[in-house]
């Protein structure tokens, strides 16, 4: 798999352990609707602790933290706070986690529902993302991560040996190809050789996959 | 009252002066303009062993200066970063220190660092932009820079991040991508 090859008009790349991802989940699933259109949806599995640092807590409580400046906290707790007015603006919970996750699992389940059920791959982020976000899902346990696919109505009798082996595969083919390639986090939109990253690109996507008339619109993101 | 937080060097800060002025001008907001030194880098050269936190770093901050030049080109800018950020702590002090509209020296300001890469740093510079922009400075020079570290203090206790910064009933925004939510709320207290 190319990184910034589809044959979708758009390519999404997401993370589950990412919130600007939650936040970006329902209003990239509306525009899909919306255009009548299907985007090839991928997983990009964010390795936080290279670049931002790492933390640990407890009961709400840092316990633990390597790597991260004033500044830097200042500017995670902001972006915390902001995708979690945002979560609530859609009707969703976001709380910070207690840990950097390792969602590895739950990403290669987007492959298995490209792959298997591609229908269903909103019930799937509706039963991954929400629950993760409350802190009430595990999701670097396979077998939890399985119900989650069950829960969104697809067939998961496969999953467990396509995560250790074709879309694990899959999984770490696309990993090296994302820096080479101008990709650095999530959501990342992939318009022809133009990518964009964040959801604030919405109304120029929406503006470009349908037909380009008028002015091209500035970054938003968009409220209801 | 919509309170903004600004840095001439900042591309995020200079293109979302004209939409900011658009939305102001809708609900008849005033804007309180305030300096906030962001933090901005050169691209980092790709390296030969570079770490994943390094790499990502690079390709995050091309990827930035790449929609930073695409979203510009919508407004009819070109732009063109310098070699090298250039300091405009001198410019940002200076601020605190207008009286009346500072609107024609924060113009003058991001022009002077965009179009001509000018030295915002530099004090025979920004008392020319003065001169030139007709505002009435009754700060010293001389203290601009101290001005500036207090005020920066009080705008990091206050919680801002970055630039734009916006701060509207009590709701604190980094970047004008959040224009529809402020606007909604100034929509509400134009209602109210």
């Amino acid at each position: 798999m190319q990184v910034l090859h589809s044959d979708a008009p758009l390519i999404v790349y997401v993370d589950v352990k990412s919130p600007y991802a939650f936040v970006a989940i329902r209003p990239t699933l509306a525009l899909e609707q919306e255009l009548g259109m299907r985007f090839d949806w991928r997983p990009l599995t964010l390795d936080i602790p290279s670049y931002l640092g790492s933390a640990e807590k407890k009961q709400g409580k840092v316990v633990s933290s390597k790597g991260r400046s004033p500044r830097t906290w200042n500017a995670i707790r902001y972006s915390y706070r902001d995708a979690r007015r945002y979560a609530e603006r859609q009707g969703l919970v976001l709380k910070g986690t207690e840990k950097i996750w390792d969602s590895r699992i739950p990403n290669i389940g987007i492959l298995w529902v490209m792959q298997t059920a591609r229908d269903k791959l909103g019930d799937y982020f509706d039963a991954v993302y929400p629950p993760f976000w409350r802190r009430e899902l595990d999701i670097e346990n396979i077998e939890v991560v399985t119900a989650c696919l069950e829960q969104a109505g697809i067939e998961a009798s496969g999953f467990a040996a396509f995560a250790s082996g074709e879309g694990s595969a899959l999984h770490d083919e696309l990993q090296p190809q994302f820096h080479p390639s101008g990709i650095y986090g999530v959501p990342t939109y992939v318009l022809g050789d133009e990518i964009l990253f964040g959801r604030e690109h919405i109304p120029y996507l929406r503006w470009a996959l349908s037909g380009r008339q008028g002015s091209a619109p500035d970054i938003a993101y968009e409220i209801a | 009252m919509l309170t903004v937080y600004i840095d001439f060097k900042s591309p995020a800060a200079y293109l979302a002066v004209s939409p900011t002025l658009a939305l102001a001008e809708r609900f008849d907001l005033a804007i309180d303009w305030k300096p906030f030194r962001a933090i901005e880098r050169e691209v980092p050269k790709l390296g030969k062993q570079e770490t994943v936190g390094e790499s990502h770093r690079r390709v995050r901050a091309a990827s930035q200066r790449a929609l930073s030049v695409k979203y510009a080109a919508h407004q009819g800018i070109d732009l063109r970063f310098p070699p090298q950020p250039g300091s405009t702590d001198l410019a940002l002090g200076v601020l605190l220190g207008i009286e009346g509209d500072p609107l024609p020296f924060i113009r003058g300001a991001f022009n002077a660092y965009w179009e001509a890469h000018a030295d915002l740093d530099d004090m025979a510079v920004v008392h020319a932009l003065l001169v030139e922009s007709g505002v009435t400075y009754t700060g010293s020079l001389a203290d601009a820079r101290s001005v500036l570290d207090a005020a920066q203090m009080q705008a990091e206790e206050a919680g801002i991040v970055g630039v734009p910064g916006y701060v509207i009933e009590d709701q604190l925004f980094v970047g004008r991508e959040h224009l529809p939510w402020i606007e909604e709320i100034a929509r509400a207290k134009v209602g109210a």
